[in-house]
């Protein structure tokens, strides 16, 4: 059956069927604004996680009285390390400045000195494995001058986990979008069948193939699909866009990275995919009306 | 349809204005050997039904109401497959299709219902020309071809009309009008003066005799012993399920064809 032909047909199909097509539009589109909306949360979620990694830290405290030789020495053994980028000595008095500074509590800045553990803040290279900051840590922690390393595995450990299940439930709310939308697909084309059944009787008994009968129902399928994926993505953009200049800022004060909508790919994805769904569902629901 | 334009027609053989002939090879357009159709087990519809018709014929079908007459149409259209025997269009067993292959059987016949089966929300020319479109026949030649069965049937002018709104007797003619648009070799009409008036009902049957008058072979099914009465075609009589030659057409036929 020639595309046009369906085209023609499915275009005149859905004219005539308008409020029912709307109504199957208008559904499809919440199930795939969820979807789309699990995947920006799991794409902004991974590039925090990233940004966190690409920093690799390591704070390593010294003990107190600590001398300048040995400081020194301790940050030759840093500095000659290829894994290790920047290494900055943080006093006792400047980290009880910091934390003042950083509470926005004055009366912190009294507290004695001493409370506050001299440091070594060490900036690791990007890319840096677990398993080698845990070597690095281990070989610093000998040295006499060290009181503690604080490599903040469990920090990111955590964030990824956290990573790892918004994936989870991502992948777990595509599936029932999916379910939702062939669900919905194939109860609009059965509706439409039902009152167009006249009509494939005809087409079958005039010598109509089934993909002859079947061509405009997958056309509507798709286009419903289509059509809702990509109002979907719409929508969340212009949410997006309307809230990005108010709750940017503080997102990137907060995770250390601007919020970014879904990458171009995915979202062209998502609406071809809801085509293919749509049509999917159009076929599935079909299948019985064929055998005249 | 082709890359070059040309239509392609499966059984392209199919085709009317061919008249029974000496040459063997020129086989009778329908044989009906012993078919058997049961719709409950040990109570057939049709039992043991032997029919032959010749290229050219018109044929009556006829019987009481559940005599099977509806149901001996339909295994030829293939709506229902037969249970024993064979039945031979053009020589080849249509029981035998597979269902891929049906609709290349009903390209090629022509089929007239009772209840006219046609679509009252599209117009006459989209209900006629959808036996076209299925051939993926070019759009001016569908104009060309629909405007011309349309002229045949009595509707000529009136293809932009919805057919919800025309009366019983139109819309039957749209769908014999939709049954030779594509030129059948066969056209099967069931009961299709069943809801229309006796004078309506002659005018239908008229439409099919000079549609039969072309070439192309007709089996129609009625109740109506007026229209039997009528015309001095061949009848074919169903009663319980089996076929009785009431009266031999062939001969008036044959006279018919060569005055």
């Amino acid at each position: 059956m020639p595309f046009k032909t369906a085209i023609t047909r499915a275009a005149r199909a859905m004219r005539e069927d308008l409020r029912l097509h709307v109504v199957a539009i208008s559904s499809l589109t919440v199930a795939f604004l969820c979807l789309a909306a699990a995947i920006f949360a799991v794409t902004n979620l991974s590039s925090v996680a990233e940004s966190w990694a690409r920093q690799g830290r390591m704070s390593v405290y010294l003990v107190e009285g600590a001398s300048p030789e040995d400081v020194a020495q301790l940050r030759l053994l840093l500095d000659g390390l290829p894994e290790v980028r920047e290494v900055e000595h943080v006093t006792s008095r400047e980290a009880r400045a910091e934390l003042a500074r950083e509470a926005g509590e004055a009366e912190l800045g009294r507290l004695p000195a001493d409370l506050f553990p001299a440091s070594l803040e060490v900036t690791l290279a990007g890319g840096t494995s677990a398993a080698r900051t845990a070597a690095i840590a281990e070989r610093v922690r000998r040295v006499r001058a060290v009181e503690a390393v604080e490599t903040y595995e469990a920090w990111f450990g955590r964030l990824e986990a956290l990573v790892a299940t918004g994936r989870v439930v991502a992948l777990v709310l595509a599936g029932l979008v999916l379910l939702c939308v062939l669900f919905v697909v194939a109860n609009t084309i059965r509706l439409a069948i039902s009152g167009r059944r006249d009509e494939i009787e005809v087409l079958k008994l005039c010598g109509a193939s089934n993909g002859f009968v079947r061509g405009p129902f997958i056309v509507e399928g798709a286009v419903q699909g289509i059509l809702s994926s990509g109002i979907a993505v719409g929508l969340l953009l212009a949410a997006f866009l309307a809230l990005r200049g108010d709750v940017d800022a503080t997102i990137a004060a907060l995770a250390g990275v601007r919020a970014a909508f879904i990458h171009p790919t995915i979202a062209v994805l998502l609406v071809v995919g809801g085509g293919l769904v749509g049509a999917a569902g159009s076929a599935l629901s079909l299948r019985r009306y064929l055998g005249v | 349809m082709a890359g070059n334009g040309k239509v392609v027609r499966p059984f392209a053989f199919f085709r009317a204005g061919n008249q029974a002939h000496a040459n063997p090879n020129q086989r009778p357009i329908l044989v009906l050997e012993d078919v058997y159709k049961f719709f409950r087990p040990d109570v057939p519809t049709l039992r043991g039904v032997n029919l032959t018709v010749e290229r050219g014929e018109f044929v009556f079908v006829t019987g009481p109401s559940g005599a099977g007459k509806s149901t001996l149409l339909s295994l030829i259209y293939r709506a229902q497959t037969v249970d024993e025997g064979r039945i031979l269009f053009c020589g080849r067993d249509i029981a035998r299709l597979t269902a891929a292959s049906i609709p290349y059987l009903r390209r090629n016949l022509g089929v007239v219902f009772q209840d006219f089966k046609i679509i009252g929300h599209w117009t006459v020319f989209e209900n006629v020309a959808v036996a076209l479109e299925i051939l993926s026949m070019p759009r001016r030649l569908v104009r060309a071809r629909v405007s011309e069965a349309l002229e045949r049937v009595g509707l000529a002018g009136r293809g932009g009309e919805l057919t919800s709104g025309l009366s019983g007797g139109e819309q039957q003619r749209v769908a014999v009008a939709r049954a030779i648009v594509a030129e059948p070799a066969l056209i099967l009409a069931d009961e299709p003066t069943g809801n229309l008036d006796p004078t309506l009902a002659l005018d239908i049957l008229t439409l099919f005799e000079e549609i039969n008058d072309t070439g192309t072979t007709v089996l129609f099914a009625t109740h109506d012993h007026s229209l039997l009465e009528a015309r001095a075609h061949r009848i074919v009589y169903i009663d319980d399920g089996r076929a009785i030659e009431a009266r031999k057409g062939l001969g008036a036929w044959a006279d018919r064809r060569t005055a």
